[in-house]
């Protein structure tokens, strides 16, 4: 085994269950972002590259972008800030309530991200000694590992649509909802087999045999860790608890 | 003596008519290397599956017949004790290997069993030197080239200690230097006295089997 | 086997123009490299997994792109065309064909091609079911894709490729999932779509296959061209 000097899995999965818990029970704007700021600190110490995930997310930042506006369009209440009339397009508690939205889920990914510094078996065994099922910690795992490549899929099976010779600028409006579902069957049918013959690679390799399991990798936990788990959980305990009083 | 023995073996998928496998019947004798050549969907991945386990532990379908194991009856074995008989590697690396390291990778199998740290340490350099790939104990497995993938697939069972190997069409998606490398270690672990029935719908990829059965129209030659 | 090419002017369908391309900082793939495919010959392109030969394929239809050069595809800058209109000019085959399997049905994986353009229905009927029997998977008709088995799905590719009839045609490993039988099937078909005139690139580590095809036969090994039987002499 590698000696590693870096940090406890456990660590970091408080820190994570800590900051996505505020982001999410917490409404308060400017709180949010002094969440979203530490997070990007804890993120800029443990050497992640923001703009790595950035550039992965930047998918489901149209997404968002896209919920963030109609959100703010369907809310109704609060003063216009641009109207048509006497209908209120945008108001400004919609706005407020898109930029709660927006920030939550920033706040979310961020956290996640935290994650990554650790490879996906160290988190397994860290899910295992807080006494997870290992079966559920397992899944987690593999989503983690196969997560990535479902966003790259949707791209490839766009492009591999597209060089079957669909123009994508030449399709007539009524045929573009079929064209754009041919995309899903690739991403979806890809998915299903992985999963199959993933269930099948680690059954035959005796998983779930028994309610328990050993484990070759051990993890050590340090002072450092100790700290770092007590002050999530305080913080978060806190937090919570003065926001809503 | 034979390691594994199907007789009159029958089965077919739930909701269909027709039979995939009929009126089977061969035997692996210990320590040789036996090849299944049939066309693709002729049945050799459902004849595999009958005699790793899958069916009809994974998959469910209408079996009869008989398929004995080492002396017993593999529908008596639950799946975790016929991993310690018997060993399933494919034909997708990217599917079998989901481990950040090679070692987490090879460890997986003994852990399910709950073998003991210092065993499990011993089973993986065991392992990692039946397949040649010591220097790469602490690699990404999705970093390896593809034969390298399937050699570390192989060791991965391997640190179950079968004494019997499936192999369902390994070499495929495998490049000439990589049969290579899995062709000489397949041979290595046949003088070691295991058991080995290669599948495949490639001849040439089957040229270092002892014995060679064909599956066609739902039945087994002997060539 | 006679890899020369006969003399006469042979239109070129695919230039690569100095072409760079990486897929990390560290390593270079490819360095400059100059190729010229020509239309109506079979083109093979062997080398070892790594060896950049399926990187190639991808730069051509622009599902990559390369850091410097460009690429002429009939005449035609590669950069002023989108995918769907490189994938008119040229078939391209993927490795794997579960990337390039779409539809519900066998049926419809053929047919929605031919639909988008507008074809009659009895136009697409006649196509469609002669593409399933040349390949013989018109008893999968009404089936899911995802229930084919490796080889049913790639010869289901190959059918919804060819059913486009593309000028020109770059095939990745066409022949990992088939045996001797279908593999002879398809050497029917590569044949036929040579006498016809148009080219094939062909870029695989099945030489024997390939070897019985090829009227140029090219070598790739670290991103370099190692070997081209058209400077042979």
């Amino acid at each position: 085994m590698i000696p590693n000097s870096k940090l406890d899995p456990r660590s970091k999965l408080s820190m994570v269950m800590s900051l996505s818990g505020m982001g999410v029970l917490i409404n308060d704007i400017r709180i949010m972002i002094g969440i979203l700021f530490i997070t990007i600190i804890i993120l800029k110490l443990l050497k992640v590259s923001i703009l790595k995930i950035l550039r992965k997310f930047k998918r489901i930042l149209y997404m968002i972008v896209v919920l963030v506006i109609v959100q703010s369009i369907f809310f109704k209440g609060g003063n216009p800030i641009i109207a048509v009339g006497s209908v209120a397009i945008i108001s400004d508690m919609g706005l407020q309530k898109a930029a709660a939205f927006a920030l939550r889920i920033g706040i979310v990914i961020a956290s996640a991200s935290i994650l990554t510094t650790s490879s996906y078996r160290d988190i397994v065994q860290g899910l295992v000694q807080w006494k997870m099922p290992y079966e559920i910690a397992f899944m987690v795992s593999v989503a983690i590992r196969f997560l990535p490549t479902f966003m790259e899929e949707f791209k490839d099976a766009s492009v591999a649509l597209q060089l079957r010779g669909v123009d994508f600028e030449k399709i007539p409006v009524k045929k573009k909802l079929t064209v754009y579902s041919y995309l899903f069957f690739p991403v979806v049918s890809n998915a299903i087999l992985k999963a199959q013959e993933l269930s099948i690679a680690m059954e035959t390799r005796a998983f779930r045999a028994y309610p328990f399991r050993t484990s070759y990798l051990i993890l050590k936990i340090k002072p450092l860790d100790y700290i770092i788990i007590a002050v999530s959980f305080f913080t978060a305990v806190a937090g919570i608890t003065l926001y809503y009083t | 003596m034979d390691a594994v023995i199907v007789s009159h073996l029958y089965f077919r998928y739930p909701g269909k008519s027709q039979y995939v496998l009929e009126d089977i019947n061969f035997a692996l004798r210990e320590g040789e290397i036996t090849a299944l050549m049939g066309m693709s969907g002729s049945g050799k991945s459902t004849l595999c599956r009958c005699i790793s386990g899958i069916i009809p532990h994974v998959y469910k379908g209408d079996i009869k017949g008989n398929v004995e194991v080492l002396g017993k009856n593999i529908l008596e074995m639950a799946l975790p004790e016929i991993a310690t008989k018997i060993g399933s590697v494919f034909q997708n690396p990217e599917t079998q290997l989901f481990s950040p390291t090679v070692e987490d990778e090879l460890a997986f199998g003994p852990e399910n069993l709950c073998i003991e740290r210092e065993e499990i340490g011993r089973r993986i350099s065991e392992a990692l030197r039946l397949v040649n790939m010591e220097d790469y104990r602490y690699s990404n497995p999705n970093q390896l080239s593809g034969g390298q993938k399937q050699l570390i697939a192989i060791a991965s069972v391997l640190t179950l200690q079968p004494q019997i190997l499936i192999c369902d069409e390994i070499m495929s998606q495998i490049d000439k230097s990589g049969k290579k490398l899995i062709k000489s270690v397949l041979d290595s672990l046949k003088k070691q006295g295991k058991t080995m029935l290669l599948i495949d719908h490639d001849h040439k990829n089957l040229d270092i089997a002892d014995k060679m059965l064909i599956l066609k129209n739902n039945r087994i030659f002997e060539q | 086997m006679n890899f020369k090419s006969d003399g006469a002017v042979m239109r070129r369908s695919i230039e690569l123009n100095k072409i760079s391309f990486s897929y990390n900082e560290n390593q270079r793939l490819f360095e400059s490299l100059s190729l010229v495919i020509y239309d109506g010959e079979t083109t093979v392109i062997l080398g070892r997994n790594g060896s950049g030969k399926t990187t190639l394929g991808k730069l051509i239809m622009g599902i990559i792109k390369p850091c410097k050069g460009n690429i002429v595809i009939f005449d035609e800058d590669s950069e002023k065309m989108n995918l769907g209109q490189k994938g008119q000019k040229i078939g391209y085959l993927f490795q794997n064909p579960s990337r390039q399997l779409f539809a519900a049905t066998v049926y419809e994986e053929l047919s929605f091609i031919l639909e988008l353009k507008g074809y009659e229905e009895c136009m697409i009927e006649e196509q469609a079911s002669k593409m399933m029997n040349l390949f013989q998977i018109e008893h999968l008709r009404g089936m899911s894709p995802f229930y084919l088995s490796g080889g049913e799905k790639q010869r289901l590719a190959l059918a919804a490729l060819l059913i486009n009839n593309p000028g020109y045609l770059i095939l990745d490993e066409p022949t990992t999932s088939l045996d001797p039988e279908r593999k002879e099937i398809l050497s029917k078909i590569l044949k036929q779509y040579h006498d016809e005139g148009k080219g094939i690139m062909l870029i695989t580590h099945d030489e024997s296959f390939a070897l019985t095809h090829a009227q140029r036969v090219i070598e790739i090994e670290g991103g370099m061209v190692t070997y081209d039987s058209k400077f042979e002499t």
